[in-house]
């Protein structure tokens, strides 16, 4: 893929920072308002692959590797499940809180909760980019 | 008033039509998809309540919960369809997937074909 | 008991599943050789034990209920562990143990191996998943986790069998589990509860056209994923084309994994009303088909394939009479099954691995070349006949006298004729592989490696003591018939009498 013209380049590079923002905040934001770890990580991933079909598969590669995104989704993965840990060897069940709760509606609180939905926005993020790759290549990588 | 859950079974039925009678491994897909759809449409619509809030506790619901439980939709459904809309992108994903591959490498998107290209 | 036996049993597969990408990065910048295929090993090894000290619990009369979050039943998601639960997760983490010992060998030409053991993984989390937990939707999730991987793992040498078979067997089973998934939206808008056993307390207990629906949607679902006939064309496609190893585990254990599912909804969650001689009849309509159409195969693993459809029909026969023998028949036979099957697919994928084939004509004499694995599959194809002294007749006969106490001699007489039959393609396939003329080309095959036979040669001393000893057999299996006939004792543990 050699990517496309330079109006869209230019859009694309102006376009990403703010959709990528848009959907960490919707990840850190997932445990006061609709939305949460999955549509973050879904604004996310399509931030990114925005800017695969403007540049092209070669160049986006250099900055996204296939590597670093399956090293991130186990990251996500192993987030989520070290979470639960935590809660079942402090607490008494999987995933029960053991985090300070906070006041209701401010950015730092319900628990665990943001975490959990940061765990879940990087393993979304990085498993759509995974896919993609995958459709790409037609079967290089692996499928969840 | 209970447009959603006609359509919703329309749907279904639509879906599995296509599943059913397609020859083209995209359209099946797409089948899929929709036949899902009308599912999630149908649980969604379980939830419903006309007038109904948002059931997000914030701000001034605070000092009121009694009467926010009164107000506010259903959220079970609305999670559930949320896990089977995650469930569904991976099972399109991987169909389209295969329908790529057997594409690229077999150059038919027909599965009934593939057999019969290599014999 | 460990504790938090019921949760890790679920998290820990999981957990080797994200990090055995890892695992894999690390072992090839460092040069470590086969690091993946040892973690695996001590994985599953790990979780067999994890699932193994539950048992004393639960069978010392109690039902372990585990609170997702801290979250009392019904709000929360919770796991509810009685002895049909623990029969089938024992046998699955068994069975995927010596499914991972078995790939270090039989999978090492294949490339890929770290998205191999990652789907082997999340296929065995998904199965835990549904053997444990006492939330519907939970149990729909982790059955879409099992088939997704499954998908994954047919298509996984990219042939172009492979990939018809998965294109096939995904349509059929995506359909199978959006069934499912409306039943669970009907029942949810009917009773309003997620949780198996408020569901079962809830729901009436005489047959209404509203619950007919769901039950139906229920047994045609899951009535896919363990290819009850006329619901089976996808599975001789997707075994044939799966890797050996696959097929042993989806034979072994995906297969107890949906009988489980099915029995579960449709024992516990309806109260088997009218169902239960439909699936008894169902089961006789498996059996016999399977049968016929086994006869017919040409390739050992669509033979295999054929065979372990019928060998359902045994179970759903059994476990359809509703008896307490019936029932007792049914599920020993899910477990011998679970046995004999995945040894006969372990022996295939020795022969593959060998020769190169499994197509029946191009194969012949073998026994001279081969004589430990000829042994073994003969004890498989008798288990699997139901000749004594092995385990396929203890619970073969455990069925026929179920039959005939449940006044259906026909059922008993039907499934007599279908044993002899499985003994006639069972020794034909033996004729053909292993007796007979020796085809040339195949004068320089070597005997089975030691690492590939192990999980067999263990297979078949099950085969022969459960054969022996068939009491010891029903005293395994009764714990799990008395909790799946007692759904009252199941309701009152999980709800805590609430």
């Amino acid at each position: 893929m050699a990517g496309m013209t330079v109006i869209v380049r230019t859009i694309a590079r102006l376009l990403f920072p703010f959709t990528f923002i848009f959907g960490a905040y919707i990840v850190l934001h997932g445990h006061l308002t609709p939305g949460g770890g999955f549509p973050g990580g879904v604004i996310i991933a399509a931030s990114v692959v925005m800017l695969f079909l403007a540049y092209g598969i070669e160049r986006a590669q250099k900055r996204v590797g296939f590597l670093h995104a399956e090293v991130l989704e186990s990251v996500g993965g192993l987030a989520i499940v070290v979470l639960g840990l935590f809660g079942l060897l402090l607490g008494i069940t999987f995933l029960q809180n053991v985090f300070p709760l906070g006041t209701l509606g401010q950015l730092f609180s319900a628990g665990n909760l943001p975490l959990l939905y940061l765990g879940v926005g990087i393993k979304v993020a990085a498993g759509l980019i995974l896919i993609f790759y995958a459709m790409l290549f037609a079967f290089r990588g692996g499928e969840e | 008033m209970d447009f959603n859950y006609i359509i919703a079974m329309l749907l279904v039925a639509l879906g599995l039509y296509c599943l059913l009678l397609k020859r083209n491994l995209i359209k099946i897909i797409i089948g899929l998809a929709v036949l899902t759809d009308g599912i999630h449409l149908f649980l969604i619509s379980l939830g419903y309540r006309a007038g109904g809030i948002a059931a997000i506790v914030s701000g001034e619901m605070l000092s009121d919960l009694s009467g926010f439980a009164a107000r506010a939709v259903d959220p079970i459904p609305q999670a559930l369809v949320l896990t089977s809309i995650v469930i569904n992108i991976c099972i399109v994903a991987f169909a389209l997937s295969l329908a790529i591959y057997s594409y690229r490498h077999y150059g038919t998107l027909d599965p009934s074909k593939l057999r019969r290209l290599k014999e | 008991m460990i504790p938090h036996a019921p949760i890790l049993a679920i998290v820990l597969p999981l957990f080797a599943a994200f990090l055995m990408p890892v695992v894999g990065i690390l072992a090839r910048r460092r040069g470590i050789k086969r690091a993946r295929e040892w973690f695996a090993i001590a994985a599953v090894l790990v979780e067999l034990v994890i699932v193994v000290s539950m048992l004393p619990v639960v069978w010392g009369e109690q039902i372990l209920v585990y609170q997702l979050g801290g979250w009392q039943p019904p709000w929360g998601i919770n796991l509810a562990i009685d002895g049909l639960n623990l029969f089938v997760a024992v046998i699955v983490a068994g069975i995927s143990a010596l499914v991972v010992i078995y790939s270090f060998v039989c999978m090492e030409r294949d490339t890929g191996l770290d998205q191999y053991y990652t789907l082997l993984f999340l296929i065995l989390a998904g199965m835990m998943g549904v053997a444990l937990t006492g939330d519907i939707f939970n149990l729909y999730v982790f059955f879409e986790i099992m088939c997704i991987s499954s998908y994954a793992l047919v298509a996984f040498r990219r042939k172009w069998q492979s990939i018809e078979a998965s294109i096939k067997y995904l349509i059929v089973s995506s359909l199978g589990t959006s069934f499912i998934l409306l039943g669970i939206a009907l029942l949810y808008g009917m009773v309003g509860s997620l949780n198996i056993a408020h569901l079962a307390q809830k729901l009436p207990l005489e047959p209404t056209s509203a619950i007919i629906v769901p039950l139906a949607l229920f047994v045609t679902g899951f009535g896919i994923k363990i290819a009850m006939v006329p619901l089976h064309m996808w599975q001789p496609d997707a075994y044939q084309a799966a890797p050996s190893a696959v097929a042993a585990l989806f034979s072994g254990a995906t297969a107890t994994i949906g009988i489980y599912a099915m029995v579960r909804v449709v024992y516990t969650l309806f109260g088997a009303f009218a169902i239960g001689i439909m699936l008894a009849a169902l089961g006789l309509v498996t059996m016999v088909l399977g049968a016929l159409m086994a006869l017919t195969q040409r390739d050992l693993k669509r033979l295999l394939a054929y065979s372990c459809i019928s060998q359902i029909g045994y179970v759903l026969l059994g476990i359809g009479l509703g008896t307490v023998l019936g029932v007792q028949g049914g599920l020993f036979h899910l477990f011998n099954n679970a046995i004999y099957k995945t040894m006969l697919f372990m022996i295939a994928g020795a022969i593959i691995y060998r020769v190169g084939t499994s197509n029946m004509d191009r194969l012949g004499g073998l026994w001279k070349n081969m004589p430990v694995t000829a042994m073994l599959f003969g004890v498989g194809a008798l288990a699997i006949s139901g000749v004594p002294p092995f385990n396929g007749f203890a619970s073969k006969w455990t069925i026929y006298v179920a039959g005939i106490e449940a006044g259906q001699p026909v059922f008993t007489i039907i499934a007599l004729i279908m044993s002899a039959l499985t003994l006639a393609y069972f020794l034909k396939a033996l004729n053909s592989i292993f007796l007979g003329q020796r085809p040339t080309h195949l004068k320089n095959v070597k005997e089975t490696p030691l690492f590939m036979l192990f999980p067999i040669v263990l297979l078949a001393a099950l085969c022969v003591i459960f054969g022996v000893l068939p009491q010891l057999g029903i005293d395994i299996v009764r714990p799990a018939q008395e909790a799946l006939m007692n759904s009252g004792g199941y309701i009152s543990a999980v709800l805590g009498g609430a």
